[in-house]
């Protein structure tokens, strides 16, 4: 019985640092129609800033349990990536799909370099910080509290961002933007701004993913482009664009990891593609493809 | 108010209009009439800022839209209506209606704008909480219509408001139309058929293989075999 709690424990925790990553991913694609293969840059650009980011403010004196505010912080403060790649990407919108992704995986080693540059090959990791908060007890299994607070967390932003979308004036023009550019922009809205809004809001949701991981995890430079595999499951399951299929495809993808690592770890991936392929061939739009956003 | 001067717009690499010339003055009525594929859409489509001109010039209030973003060629004041209503089918009605009041502050208060847009089609405001994919043809025709309105527009581009719409729902759309003009707001509307040509239009544009083929008066036009032939009067 513990083990099982276990499982699904790590497999929902994992599933909500994936979420905020696809989640990413789902409103830049549904509003400027770019699959972003960049988003698991951000994810792991948001990793390694994250950890120093602890680190210096550990330094200068914060008192060990309010790492999470450094963590935050940097993820936070890494938005500044967004208008510039998406400036970089404006040079694309009109172009075919093929160019979109050519340019977007460039993004993606090239923010690999970068992270190499700065902060070297070796792992990197903030150590047991994460332990801080202690264990809890749940159900016979024992959980680390960090990873409780950061599935929390993740619900927050959810429900978050689904209200920012469906009830607020931003949120009703992105979603108008995302359903039919031109006849918003003949309403007044100004696509330029929207799209730099928006691909912003997807950076920060990566980073974001990122520096929460990070105290469960080590900091390595391949951590983007694995990521981005199985953001790719997660939207392909759960529909491209929309937001509940990000939502449901993470939780699908996270606890069927967790359970194939636990049971038979050589068939992880090979378990997720087997459901990414079935769900192409009974629903080639996702579980719930066809939404706007 | 809107003048086009011998504007020559190609999509990739066809000549779509050629030499287009069309004025619209304060509270008129203009219609554009000519068949499928004459190049009716493509001229609002120009006057929008969607497409670039290859050659000619726009002007609306005396300033040159040519290269101008969409959004701010909304914001001098034009609003569109396109062919396929486009509404926004994950907004409510209301919501449809209110867009450009948010995007476009300023200028007349935002109550006073909606309440114009629902003055206009007054059904329309029993569905405001409805979803924009609860309407029927006719009814999405009339939001379109109403969201161009609640932009507080100089102008309105209409893209064949009537094309599709049952017999049953057409007096509405007129009567919509008729109230807009009274309120002092111009008209270019596209049409392809002869027929559907407003009494209150004031003049009127005949459009073929994207060269205007005659200019004037609509009491006219109907005495020009040549040009009814064309347009199936």
């Amino acid at each position: 019985m513990s083990n099982v709690v276990d499982v699904l424990l790590s497999g929902v925790f994992a599933a909500s640092i994936l979420f905020l990553v696809a989640a990413g991913l789902q409103v830049v694609f549904g509003v400027l129609k770019i699959f972003n293969l960049a988003c698991g840059s951000f994810y792991a650009l948001g990793a390694y800033v994250g950890v120093s980011a602890v680190n210096w403010s550990l330094a200068a004196g914060l008192p060990r349990p309010l790492f999470v505010l450094a963590l935050v912080g940097g993820g936070l403060a890494l938005a500044f990536v967004g208008p510039i790649v998406e400036r970089l990407l404006r040079t694309v919108y009109d172009r075919d799909e093929a160019f979109q992704l050519l340019l977007t995986f460039a993004v993606v080693l090239m923010l690999e370099d970068v992270t190499q540059l700065v902060w070297g090959t070796a792992p990197y990791s903030t150590g047991a910080l994460y332990l801080s908060y202690g264990q809890a007890l749940i159900l016979g299994s024992t959980v680390p509290v960090y990873n409780l607070l950061v599935i929390g967390a993740s619900v927050l932003i959810a429900v978050g961002l689904g209200l920012v979308l469906t009830r607020t004036r931003w949120g009703r023009i992105v979603r108008a933007t995302a359903d039919n550019r031109e006849m918003a922009e003949a309403l007044g809205v100004n696509m330029r701004r929207v799209y730099v809004q928006v691909f912003t809001l997807g950076t920060v949701l990566g980073t974001l993913g990122g520096a929460l991981v990070i105290p469960s995890t080590t900091a390595i430079s391949e951590m983007g482009i694995e990521l981005i595999v199985q953001a790719f499951a997660v939207v392909v399951i759960g529909g491209l664009g929309s937001m509940r299929g990000a939502l449901v495809g993470a939780l699908i993808v996270g606890v069927l990891r967790a359970v194939a690592i636990a049971t038979r770890p050589e068939v992880e991936m090979l378990l997720i593609y087997l459901i990414v392929i079935g769900v192409l061939v009974v629903r080639p739009r996702g579980l719930f493809g066809g939404a706007a956003a | 108010m809107l003048t086009l001067r011998d504007v020559d717009v190609s999509i990739q690499a066809s000549e779509i209009l050629r030499r287009v010339s069309l004025e619209v003055g304060e509270r008129e009525v203009v219609c554009l009439v000519g068949r499928n594929g004459a190049g009716k859409t493509t001229t609002l489509r120009a006057i929008m800022g969607y497409l670039r001109l290859r050659a000619g010039t726009i002007e609306f209030l005396g300033r040159n839209l040519a290269g101008l973003p969409t959004h701010q060629i909304a914001n001098l004041g034009i609003g569109y209506a396109p062919e396929g209503s486009a509404i926004f089918p994950d907004l409510t009605v209301g919501e449809n209606v209110e867009i450009s009041t948010w995007t476009r502050p300023g200028g007349r208060p935002a109550p006073e704008r909606v309440d114009l847009a629902y003055a206009t089609f007054p059904v329309l405001r029993t569905y405001a909480r409805r979803k924009g994919t609860q309407m029927s043809g006719g009814e999405r025709k009339m939001l379109s219509i109403a969201r161009a309105l609640a932009l507080d527009p100089r102008m309105l581009l209409l893209d064949e408001p009537f094309e599709g719409l049952s017999p049953a729902i057409i007096p509405a759309v007129s009567r919509g139309i008729a109230t807009i003009t009274e309120a002092g707001h111009a008209i270019l509307m596209a049409e392809s058929n002869i027929h559907h040509v407003p009494e209150i239009a004031t003049r009127l544009y005949v459009i073929e293989r994207g060269e205007i083929i005659f200019a004037g008066r609509p009491a006219d036009v109907r005495r020009d075999p040549a040009v009814l032939r064309i347009i199936g009067g």
